[in-house]
């Protein structure tokens, strides 16, 4: 497990890494609550957006590897490929995990109307992990790290924006609304509102089932190994 | 060594296409987010069979979920092209007929979907002939490359051979020219110096004559035998140095200077014969491929090695073909066999610098 407390350390190893993974989710927590919609705190609605960049950010340390030509000499080291990815992904999985209870648990502290805080662990935890796959799968295209973070943001704000994390759907022409469940976060917004209105659990579940699926889709997209 | 775009790669983008389109339909058709989850599914076993190799029996997982939703959308329909198309890319025609043709009557389907499916039929019989003809043509590439190799390792030990054969005919000669010169010369000048020491003891002026008259022939003998001897033994055609300089003067098409430095006899006819080759082609190729007007030629022969220097003054014209072909790399080959070096520059006209280890007390005693 030597490469997932590396991992682990290097995920904090910088100052903007720590404003991500540690001021914005806490920083979320304090939001107001919005009048007419979101139906949540903003700092709920809005926690896929900085899961996003989290994810991202985590991710581009394997690209940071590739460029460095570590995943090179780990291709001569008693380390498979798939035990690197494993660990790594381990490691920023569990960081991922731990900004979701904080939120969840200090919105709880604080005082936060969340409806299901449980099942909204459960979703924030679901879409951590689709998040970090896609970010995987999105690194796998690029060689530089400065790239891929400076496209994926504009990637990010139209996945946000026309999943209907930052406006309800409903607000969409009727082409865009048929588009936006194409985005993992059309299902993240659906679950934030089956959280506040839903009571039938296998809707919930589905959500949960159609986030794994894209989780698992874009693990296998992106668990290619390349050699710069 | 560069190659084209794969097969596979048409092959995954036909399956990404594939559900490209189904997502079209979707947006178009009836958009219902169940329904959504057959493509997420399809697009799953797509993204496994592009990074995986999945066997054949894997189509039942498309084909189940392509059934499950049957009732529900028309996109599964559509669906249908892809476990068609993976039974065709693994050659089970009879199960890719029979799903074809239980489709379309079964289903009821669409002119449209009878084209789709039929078109994913097409290309992937297409794409199942294409990875059969790259495997055949991947095996008879490894088949040449292996026998390449081989040919260059034959190559190598013909070469070695070919010192060892050297280095044999040099000991043989020696003693042919040893036995020579001991039954002709050394027979006839044993019995002069005899005859001078008897002469110095001769009381009897006519038998002293007689005596000396005997050494005069034996000595006269011995000189048409050395003659003879060192005529058998010298060569009829140049060799060494003297060749290049004759191979040099051949050459008309530019100015040449031969400069050589040492003893050139101490290098051994095997060593000779590549330096030959070698001044052979590098003159070769600047009268073909090169521009230059001169060309210095620089033999230095040493107590350890022996380095030949050829330099022309010629300009870089065509980067591509600079180093390309079998001559001088046939010559790389040849001189590492001997445990030397062939180093080719052309930055500053065409230099190509050929240094061989003398072996001591092999060749050159």
């Amino acid at each position: 497990m030597t490469i997932f407390w590396f991992s682990l350390k290097r995920s904090f190893s910088n100052t903007t890494n720590l404003i991500f993974l540690t001021l914005f989710p806490v920083g979320a927590i304090f939001l107001p609550m919005g009048e007419v919609w979101p139906f949540l705190p903003y700092g709920y609605q809005f926690f896929g957006i900085i899961v996003l960049f989290v994810g991202i950010r985590l991710a581009t340390i394997i690209l940071e590897d590739r460029a460095k030509g570590v995943v090179k000499r780990l291709a001569v080291a008693p380390v498979t490929h798939f035990q690197y990815l494993t660990q790594n992904l381990l490691a920023f999985s569990i960081i991922l995990i731990l900004q979701s209870i904080i939120v969840i648990y200090g919105g709880v502290l604080y005082g936060h109307e969340l409806y299901h805080p449980e099942w909204l662990l459960v979703l924030f935890i679901s879409f951590s992990f689709t998040s970090l796959a896609v970010a995987l799968a999105w690194i796998s295209l690029y060689r530089s790290k400065e790239t891929s973070f400076l496209v994926y943001m504009s990637v990010i704000f139209l996945i946000v924006f026309l999943g209907g994390l930052l406006m309800p759907i409903e607000a969409f022409p009727d082409i865009l609304q048929r588009i936006a469940v194409i985005f993992p976060t059309y299902w993240l917004s659906e679950g934030i509102v089956w959280i506040v209105f839903g009571n039938d659990i296998s809707e919930f579940l589905l959500i949960n089932g159609v986030l794994w699926l894209y989780t698992i889709i874009f693990l296998v997209i992106g668990s290619v190994r390349r050699i710069n | 060594m560069k190659t084209g775009l794969d097969a596979n790669f048409f092959i995954n983008g036909w399956r990404f296409l594939n559900i490209i389109l189904l997502i079209h339909l979707w947006i178009i058709g009836d958009s219902n987010a169940g329904n959504f989850i057959l493509i997420l599914l399809l697009l799953l076993l797509a993204s496994l069979r592009w990074r995986l190799s999945l066997p054949a029996w894997s189509v039942l997982f498309d084909l189940f979920f392509c059934l499950l939703y049957i009732p529900y959308t028309n996109i599964s329909h559509y669906g249908l092209a892809l476990p068609l198309f993976e039974l065709v890319l693994k050659g089970k025609w009879l199960y890719s007929v029979l799903l074809f043709l239980s489709s379309i009557i079964l289903l009821s389907s669409s002119d449209f979907i009878f084209w789709h499916l039929l078109q994913a039929m097409l290309f992937g019989a297409f794409s199942y002939f294409t990875l059969k003809n790259q495997h055949v043509q991947l095996e008879r590439l490894d088949a040449l490359r292996k026998s390449e190799y081989e040919l260059e390792r034959l190559k190598t030990d013909l070469l070695k051979a070919n010192q060892s054969t050297s280095q044999q005919a040099r000991l043989l000669e020696r003693n042919r020219i040893s036995r020579q010169l001991h039954d002709h010369l050394g027979h006839d000048l044993t019995g002069a110096s005899l005859a001078i020491q008897a002469y110095e003891h001769m009381e009897d002026q006519q038998k002293a004559e007689q005596l000396l008259e005997e050494v005069k022939k034996r000595i006269q003998r011995s000189t048409i035998h050395l003659r003879e001897t060192v005529h058998n033994m010298s060569s009829t055609v140049m060799t060494g140095a003297e060749r290049m300089e004759e191979i040099i003067n051949d050459f008309h098409q530019f100015d040449t200077s031969f400069k050589k430095y040492g003893d050139t006899f101490s290098v051994p006819a095997y060593i000779w014969s590549l330096l030959e080759s070698c001044l052979k082609e590098c003159l070769t190729n600047t009268a073909r491929h090169s521009n230059a007007t001169k060309t210095d030629i620089d033999l230095q022969v040493t107590d350890a090695l022996v380095r030949l220097s050829i330099q022309d003054n010629g300009t870089k014209q065509n980067k591509k073909t600079q180093f390309e072909g079998s001559g001088l790399r046939s010559l790389q080959l040849r001189t590492r066999a001997l445990d030397g070096s062939l180093s080719i520059s052309n930055e500053d006209g065409f230099l190509v610098v050929c240094v061989i280890p003398l072996q001591e007390g092999v060749d050159r005693d």
